[in-house]
């Protein structure tokens, strides 16, 4: 065990050690939260042609923590017929893993929390752990819109993990290796995995929009839906904590899509001045986050079995056809990822394509079910 | 550091058996349900104590995540009353814990006996020996067991799914 | 990690074994029979680890073993559930007693 600073007891150490990394980590999730939560009112603003909060400081910089401010002095009301424990602890199960993520994540090349062997298979495991808060959480309200809303919202998150994971499978066959760290260092300047692996980078992308309950899968936390779903009776500082946890998650998603297909930490400069690499983590971290919220902006919510259709008939034989074409590929060329990137290409033009005409498909089916005449019913749509 | 891994594997051990005794005594479900969640947790730690890092994480990610999410769900859509007369048949309860210990203690015995083997085997994880064993050795189970996972799939939908005739 | 002797793994792992056994035999919702179940296969789980790791095979039997134990224990929560929540459907009971029109 090594000796801490100014000779201090290595136990000693070791405990004071874990305890400002998790310091660390929650500053880090409740900035990050909070930079987040303003980009988004600022970016849906401009999208939507109007101007977002200019109020509260210069800006409106300031209207994120007089949100907060808000929140933390809020009554905490709890109803008498919610299962006390339960719903004390659902926020916990949620916020946990989430900041658990943040050990293995590679910031800087020599600056990552613990290179574990399985850091991928450790970070799927702390994303399937949230399932159960909100299950938790939808029981423990003892109301029934909560109920239906948390298991709707822990069916949606238990089959998007399902392509999530897959898509990683792809990126782990081409990189040979499951540690962060290393899948890093497999992308050396220029020679991205997104050049190789586009299929599977946006595959990734529409799953971590469902597995972080964002739009257009946010159907269970929706204003217009089932009151709040799951998160119907939590308010102030509790439901904050459910707030901060998705803010996290999306942190959490953005870093691996950023690790795995955008090169992590490379970039110019790193090499001479390694600290270079936060700064760039950062930028295509958020990079990716202003596109999810560019995305939430822009796209109208799907309906729960529009929402699991897509997932079991759309994506999941989208992943499955990429591993299988991406290992055989690999297999039959060695040494080099020409064929794999062509190929990745190929399917996802093939994928892009085929969302469109699959939904024409099965509008033309509907209107034969219910023997519409859209020549007179609704000519505008043809 | 013996200390500490002694210290670890103790509160563990509390951790499954309490958990355990508490499945099986606790009268609410949902209770005993999360306390199941708890003792696999805890079983993951173990496995973590072990070195086994990747069965650790499988125990985690398939018990916890998703074995739990289907039980919660059992328990949500079996609610059921209460059960006055349920006291007849609570007479084979003594009997059944006696027999339990009865064949429990014997076996807890001969696994006391057993002794460490002194063989000093290298560290490391168990990542790599896992994956060529299982996609080498056995890969024809491998293949099998998926086929087990698709029909069990395939089985727990058709039992579950209504007859559509009666909905017309 | 010489420090945990053996036997203390094998110990733990038996008395959650037979905690989940009486449980089994003592519980009448059948959803906590299948509860008590999944203790047995961890606690059957957690043996094979111990002595895979300690014994020190190269191959890591004893852990790929534990991988197809996942999945039967999965497979039989899914089916098992399904059972269950079929059996609901015709009588609104999971009462193990109460379900034994097959009897005799």
């Amino acid at each position: 065990m090594p000796d801490g600073p100014l000779g201090l007891d290595p136990v000693v150490w070791a405990v004071l050690r874990l305890v400002i990394a998790v310091a660390l980590a929650i500053f880090v999730v409740l900035n990050g939260a909070l930079v987040q939560i303003y980009l988004e009112r600022k970016i849906q603003a401009l999208i939507q042609d109007r101007v977002g909060p200019i109020h509260t400081g210069p800006f409106g910089l300031l209207q994120t923590i007089a949100d907060a401010l808000k929140l933390i002095g809020k009554e905490d009301i709890r109803a008498r017929v919610t299962d006390k424990w339960f719903f004390l602890a659902a926020p916990l199960i949620v916020f946990s893993p989430m900041l658990a993520s943040f050990a293995v994540l590679p910031f800087a090349p020599g600056l990552v929390g613990a290179d574990l062997d399985i850091g991928l298979l450790y970070l799927t495991t702390l994303g399937s752990m949230t399932v159960l808060g909100i299950v938790i959480a939808g029981w423990a309200s003892n109301n029934k819109y909560s109920l239906i809303g948390g298991l709707r919202s822990a069916g949606q998150l238990v089959s998007y993990e399902v392509p999530q994971i897959l898509s990683l499978v792809t990126v782990v066959l081409v990189t040979g290796s499951l540690s962060m760290v290393a899948i890093t260092e497999s992308q050396p300047g220029l020679l991205v995995n997104l050049l190789v692996l586009p299929l599977a980078f946006v595959t990734y992308l529409i799953a971590a929009l469902a597995e972080t309950n964002r739009n257009p899968f946010d159907l269970p936390e929706a204003e217009s839906e089932l009151v709040a779903g799951f998160l119907t009776e939590y308010s102030g500082m509790r439901w904050g904590v459910f707030f901060v946890a998705e803010y996290g998650e999306v942190t959490v998603v953005s870093s691996i899509m950023t690790t795995l297909w955008l090169g992590g930490w490379h970039g110019p400069g790193v090499d001479a001045l390694p600290v270079l690499g936060v700064l760039w983590f950062t930028l295509k971290t958020y990079a990716i986050v202003l596109a999810f919220m560019w995305i939430r902006a822009t796209l109208p919510r799907l309906r729960i079995d529009q929402l699991m259709s897509f997932c079991w008939k759309g994506l999941i034989p989208a992943t499955l056809a990429n591993i299988v074409v991406t290992a055989v590929l690999l297999l039959a060329f060695p040494g080099t990822l020409l064929p794999v990137a062509v190929a990745n290409w190929a399917m996802l033009g093939l994928f892009l394509a085929a969302i469109p005409w699959a939904q024409r498909r099965r509008l033309a089916a509907t209107r034969r079910r219910l023997r519409v005449d859209v020549r007179r019913a609704a000519p505008e749509t043809i | 550091m013996d200390v500490v891994g002694l210290l670890i594997f103790g509160a563990l051990a509390i951790g499954i058996v309490g958990a355990g005794l508490a499945v099986v005594f606790v009268d609410r479900i949902t209770a005993a349900a999360l306390l199941m969640a708890f003792t696999f947790l805890c079983n993951a730690g173990m496995f973590l104590l072990l070195g086994a890092e990747t069965i650790a994480a499988f125990q985690v990610l398939i018990y916890v995540g998703a074995i739990t999410v289907l039980i919660l769900y059992g328990v949500m859509f079996t609610p059921q009353g209460d059960r006055p007369y349920a006291l007849f048949f609570q007479k084979q309860t003594p009997l059944a814990g006696f027999l339990v210990a009865a064949v429990a203690a014997p076996v807890l015995a001969l696994a006391l006996t057993f002794r460490d083997p002194g063989i000093a085997r290298e560290g490391g994880g168990d990542l790599q020996p896992l994956i060529t064993s299982i996609f080498g050795d056995y890969a024809v189970p491998f293949e099998l067991a998926s086929v087990l996972l698709l029909a069990a799939m395939v089985g727990a939908i058709v039992l579950v799914k209504r007859d559509e005739e009666d909905a017309k | 990690m010489t420090a945990v002797p053996l036997p203390a793994f094998i110990a733990v792992s038996t008395l959650l074994f037979f905690i989940g056994a009486a449980g089994v035999l003592m519980k009448r919702n059948a959803v906590v029979i299948l509860m008590c179940v999944e203790l047995m296969l961890n606690a059957a789980n957690l043996a094979l680890v111990a002595f895979s790791r300690r014994y020190g095979s190269v191959d890591e039997r004893g852990s790929v073993f534990v991988v197809f134990v996942f999945v039967i224990a999965a497979a039989e929560v899914a089916v098992g559930l399904a059972i269950v929540l079929s059996a609901y459907r015709n009588r609104p009971t999971v009462d193990v007693d109460e379900l034994h029109q097959l009897k005799g």
